[in-house]
């Protein structure tokens, strides 16, 4: 009797605490969850598994799941590997001497106008830029390294990290898709030879890095003393989309000025009354190679000339 | 900070369901009172059929956060209630990209019909393809039901999925929280938050937005449970009640473009169309604008189906006889306002977008004062196009802000479609945004004519 009065007793005790306490020591809790997903911007359920393993210590629960973060970003990225992505940016980074050109792909376009998204194009773009001054040289005069998504993969971001990784943690955080598509680094191997780059749109102000749809790199030589029309040309290559340089002994114009594909014959895109080949002869140019990239053109089994071998025997040669 | 985390919970889930309600019976009202006057007074004899109100509507949110799960459990409730066509999620998933007037339409379509309203539903799969899409005319969004997956909370992309909304002018989101049933009711409170929060952030009023929580998985499975179909049907009703009705515009100034126009013996010029906006009535000073012309006029006759009415609105084809106008200055594509209520200027703004090569476009970019016809409505004249100065060229497949010039001044109103071809094909299809001061062309040269932008 007495043990019964003893548990009746305690279960109006806790059904009381319970109506009392819970919902303020619950919003206690969700608050600290929502603090600190707000600072860390993990998925709900990840904060919440933190917190709890953590007994609601949100500092060690923060450090856990930055531990946590590339273990799960690597799964997150297993999972996703087979799905489509033909979405993103091009970038490029170039001086005069060095230029990088970079695709990132993702599954859709609001994922590429995220500010996470241009952050992890620009470390890859730059770790490219890097990897261009490497001691390699190969005769002609430039030296041109082309990566697919292995190698650029393996290429290190500012950070010290592997750029797989970086994408692994993108990968976590935004849930879809994305690839290291391909890259172009290229080097000059002597003074003479220039090196512009171009993308569409274009950024507001010029600078030595930009992103968009569409990109070119374009290597060149061209006397100091005449006004420099490099990204002109640049752009030009962007916007008619050359297949090649062309070789005016060799090649004939097609009839239809429109469907022109030799970069020579094609009509000037800033002045359609000359074409390209009149305006490289009037301000004394020599366009030596150039590549163009548009976004999402790629798919992973047609990747033209490619092949898998370790990253430092890579280049190919002019 | 805690205690107001939770009391400000319950304040603003508590007022959500009952602050509908009343806003939504008394437009009803209005428009019933509205609907006896015009029974009383309407000249015409021709009374209106009860058609179902139509609703575009579309889903945005992370791919892997049920948009097209949600999609299909509608239809499959909607078609339990009998009112629609069950569409499976397959069928939704794999819909083939239509190409439907050379612009590719990369988005699902499905319909479905609620008690109130009908409804076309889009998918939108991307930024840029529902900006073209909506640029062409394929696919309108009145309202948007943003699909969040309470496991995961808001992305960092769906700050993206809102600046989209927002950007084209989406007045009403709703909220629909999925996969409830993985986790727990604070972890759902807190999505609810962060939501309100953001949509807040974007202009949004996060704190009247209805949240509907549920599980469109198990509503596709036939769960009656409170998450399962009753959330869906719950999804519906808020649809129903939140999102008001398009109505025809009939309190504007009237406007009229011109389809036709002729001379009676003895009476004089009848200008034919179709009213926009607004209500005519007889002996109503007019303008007649267009190709630079602006004729003062008034009406002296209104006539549908060849009898003679007072007033005619919005959506009446008519046949209206105008006081000392003579025959050759009417040209089709002229448009007649009421007085004094609109400016005819040659110069706006649009968003324009240039159809892909693949799609009978370009081959090669545009560049600021490309001159072409341009095509709208019933007339067609010589136009120029300026990029925003921001932007060195568009590519076939880009789409942007631009400025047009006409080379005569002709009213055009915001939202009115155009196209832009070029030796008879399509190659740009845009709208008009805002209009702006008319500006001089130089001896008929568009290209002499200098802008200030």
């Amino acid at each position: 009797m007495k043990q019964k009065i003893k548990s009746s007793s305690m279960m109006i005790f806790q059904l009381v605490r319970s109506l009392h306490t819970s919902p303020v020591y619950r919003a206690a809790e969700s608050s600290l969850l929502a603090k600190l997903r707000k600072k860390t911007g993990y998925t709900i359920a990840n904060c919440k598994k933190a917190l709890e393993m953590h007994n609601n210590d949100s500092e060690k629960a923060e450090a856990w799941l930055n531990d946590q973060a590339q273990a799960m970003g690597w799964a997150k990225a297993t999972k996703l590997a087979g799905r489509k992505a033909l979405q993103g940016l091009v970038a490029v980074k170039f001086d005069k001497n060095y230029g990088a050109l970079v695709e990132l792909n993702c599954e859709t376009d609001f994922v590429a106008k995220n500010e996470k998204f241009q952050k992890m194009l620009e470390d890859a773009t730059l770790a490219c830029y890097k990897f261009a001054h490497t001691n390699l040289k190969s005769k002609g005069p430039i030296t041109k390294m082309e990566l697919d998504s292995e190698q650029l993969g393996n290429l290190s971001s500012d950070g010290g990290k592997k750029l797989s990784e970086v994408l692994a943690l993108f990968i976590g955080s935004v849930g879809e898709n994305a690839i290291l598509r391909r890259a172009e680094c290229w080097k000059a191997n002597s003074n003479d030879v220039k090196i512009t780059a171009y993308t569409h749109p274009a950024p507001l102000t010029a600078g030595d890095y930009s992103s968009g749809k569409y990109g070119a790199l374009l290597a060149y030589k061209q006397p100091n003393d005449i006004e420099d029309i490099g990204k002109q040309i640049c752009q030009h290559i962007v916007g008619c989309a050359p297949k090649k340089i062309g070789d005016k002994e060799k090649d004939k114009p097609v009839e239809n000025s429109d469907d022109e594909t030799c970069l020579i014959f094609q009509e000037y895109l800033l002045d359609p009354s000359y074409t390209v080949e009149e305006v490289l002869k009037k301000n004394k140019v020599e366009i030596l190679d150039y590549v163009r990239y548009s976004c999402g053109e790629a798919l992973e089994e047609n990747m033209p000339g490619v092949e898998k071998q370790p990253l430092d025997t890579v280049q190919t040669l002019q | 900070m805690t205690g107001r985390l939770f009391i400000s919970c319950i304040i603003r889930n508590l007022p959500l369901n009952k602050s509908i309600k009343p806003n939504y019976s008394a437009y009803h009202r209005f428009a019933n009172a509205y609907n006896f006057e015009t029974r009383n007074f309407c000249t015409k004899k021709k009374p209106k059929s009860l058609e179902k109100k139509h609703c575009n509507i579309g889903t945005i949110g992370h791919v892997d956060h049920g948009k097209t799960t949600l999609t299909a459990a509608i239809t499959k409730v909607l078609s339990k209630d009998g009112s629609s066509k069950y569409v499976s999620y397959d069928e939704i998933d794999k819909a083939p990209e239509e190409k439907a007037r050379g612009i590719t339409i990369n988005a699902a379509h499905v319909g479905y019909r609620t008690k109130n309203r009908h409804y076309a539903h889009t998918d939108c799969p991307g930024h840029a393809d529902y900006i073209r899409n909506m640029i062409s005319g394929a696919s309108q969004m009145d309202a948007a039901i943003l699909v969040v997956a309470a496991n995961d909370g808001p992305m960092p992309q769906t700050r993206e999925h809102l600046l989209l909304a927002k950007q084209v002018g989406i007045k009403y989101i709703l909220v629909y929280i999925n996969k409830v049933d993985l986790v727990e009711n604070d972890i759902v409170e807190l999505v609810e938050i962060e939501m309100r929060e953001m949509l807040s952030d974007f202009g949004y009023n996060g704190t009247t937005t209805p949240m509907i929580l549920g599980s469109a998985l198990k509503a596709l499975n036939d769960d009656e449970s409170e998450i399962g179909a009753p959330s869906i049907r719950k999804l519906l009703d808020t649809i129903d009640n939140y999102v008001p009705p398009i109505i025809r515009d009939l309190e504007s100034p009237f406007l009229m473009p011109i389809d036709n126009s002729f001379t009676v013996p003895g009476r004089g010029t009848v200008v034919v169309g179709t009213i926009k906006r607004g209500i005519m009535k007889k002996n109503d000073e007019a303008e007649l604008m267009g190709f630079g012309f602006n004729i003062k006029t008034t009406l002296s006759d209104i006539q549908i189906f060849r009898s003679s009415v007072l007033e005619a609105m919005a959506g009446d084809n008519v046949g209206v006889l105008l006081r000392g106008t003579k025959i050759r200055s009417v040209e089709t594509g002229m448009l007649l306002c009421a007085a004094k209520s609109i400016t005819m200027s040659n110069h706006y703004k649009a968003k324009i977008y240039f159809l892909a090569r693949s799609e009978g476009g370009r081959k090669k970019p545009i560049f600021s004062k490309y001159s072409q016809q341009m095509f709208s409505g019933t007339w067609n004249i010589a136009c120029r196009i300026d990029l925003e100065p921001s932007m060195e060229m568009m590519m076939p497949g880009d789409h942007g802000d631009v400025y047009l010039t006409l080379l005569e001044g002709m009213v055009m109103t915001e939202g009115q479609p155009f196209t832009i071809r070029e030796n008879n094909v399509t190659v740009a299809t845009g709208i008009v945004t805002e209009t702006l001061q008319s500006i001089d062309v130089p001896n008929g040269k568009l290209g002499k004519v200098v802008l200030k932008i």
